[in-house]
């Protein structure tokens, strides 16, 4: 983890930023562990529970949670704030359905907000956006994350 | 399925957030922050929380997305939009809600728009936001 402000163009400069991309199956044994964690039964069907459009983006467009906070020269993993998710689902996700990954960053700049804490209220805001297409190739869904990392240091 | 505008969606209430159900929910996210899993982290941070993990962002929204589930169908949920103003931690009473704010018809689909939110009784949302939901015929 970065443990000095980095500058506000190297932030800046991330967008356009992409992920390697890939590949990802969710098995029904994910799927079952996933959705016992929402408290809610399995879905019929082989559907795979929504919340799954946090991670399986991520972890399908050949990144990790921890490598999107390096990414971001985050100080520590406490550093991160979510600003909000953004979920859009065209086609209901299905297990064992081997879906493509894409990701970039879209958005990331400098902000300054009202002091936090013991922190002054510098932080950089970083927006993801993931997309999901069927084998066929059509759109199936997408996930924006936006992310604050706070800097400790002006 | 009859949907008026005003019409408030039926509650959905996590009894006690768990702790263990955070544990499993990292390991499938690979998610690294103690946060999650580690009370005495959580304890040594400045924020006043105790001994208590916070629940990841992703599982707070799942309640919602139950709710609108089991009101709208399994595959009902077109979009949500969410914020987190307040961490929600282990042990937390929560109950999802929400309110329809306008009905409308896409390619032949009837669509209601929402309000959502997550919140402890008697305290201001720990997440709040908006979905789309396609709407069942009958």
């Amino acid at each position: 983890m970065a443990d000095i402000q980095p500058p506000a163009e190297e932030i800046r400069a991330l967008v356009g930023y992409e992920f390697p991309g890939g590949k990802y199956t969710v098995a029904h044994w994910e799927n079952f562990l996933l959705t016992e964690c929402t408290g809610s039964e399995p879905l019929p069907d082989g559907l795979v529970h929504p919340v799954v459009l946090f991670h399986m983006p991520i972890l399908g467009a050949n990144t990790s949670i921890g490598g999107m906070f390096a990414l971001g020269q985050a100080e520590s993993d406490f550093s991160i704030g979510i600003e909000s998710y953004d979920w859009e689902i065209e086609r209901p996700l299905h297990e064992d359905v081997e879906y493509t990954v894409t990701g970039r960053v879209t958005e990331a700049d400098r902000m300054e907000g009202p002091r936090r804490h013991d922190r002054p209220g510098v932080y950089d805001r970083i927006q993801f956006r993931f997309e999901l297409h069927e084998p066929e190739g059509d759109f199936a869904a997408s996930s924006t994350i936006t992310w604050t990392y706070r800097r400790s240091a002006a | 399925m009859n949907v008026q505008v005003g019409d408030s969606i039926p509650d959905w209430v996590m009894e006690s957030v768990r702790p263990e159900r955070m544990r499993t929910m990292a390991a499938i996210l690979r998610d690294p922050n103690p946060v999650h899993w580690d009370r005495k982290a959580v304890a040594a941070l400045p924020f006043g929380l105790g001994e208590r993990t916070i629940n990841q962002g992703p599982l707070g929204l799942s309640y919602m997305l139950n709710m609108l589930m089991d009101w709208a169908g399994p595959t009902s949920v077109r979009r949500v939009t969410v914020r987190f103003p307040k961490v929600v931690l282990d042990g937390d009473h929560v109950t999802a809600s929400g309110k329809v704010t306008a009905i409308r018809e896409e390619d032949g689909v009837r669509l209601a728009d929402c309000d959502i939110w997550l919140s402890r009784e008697g305290e201001s949302p720990s997440l709040e936001g908006t979905a789309t939901v396609a709407l069942p015929e009958s």
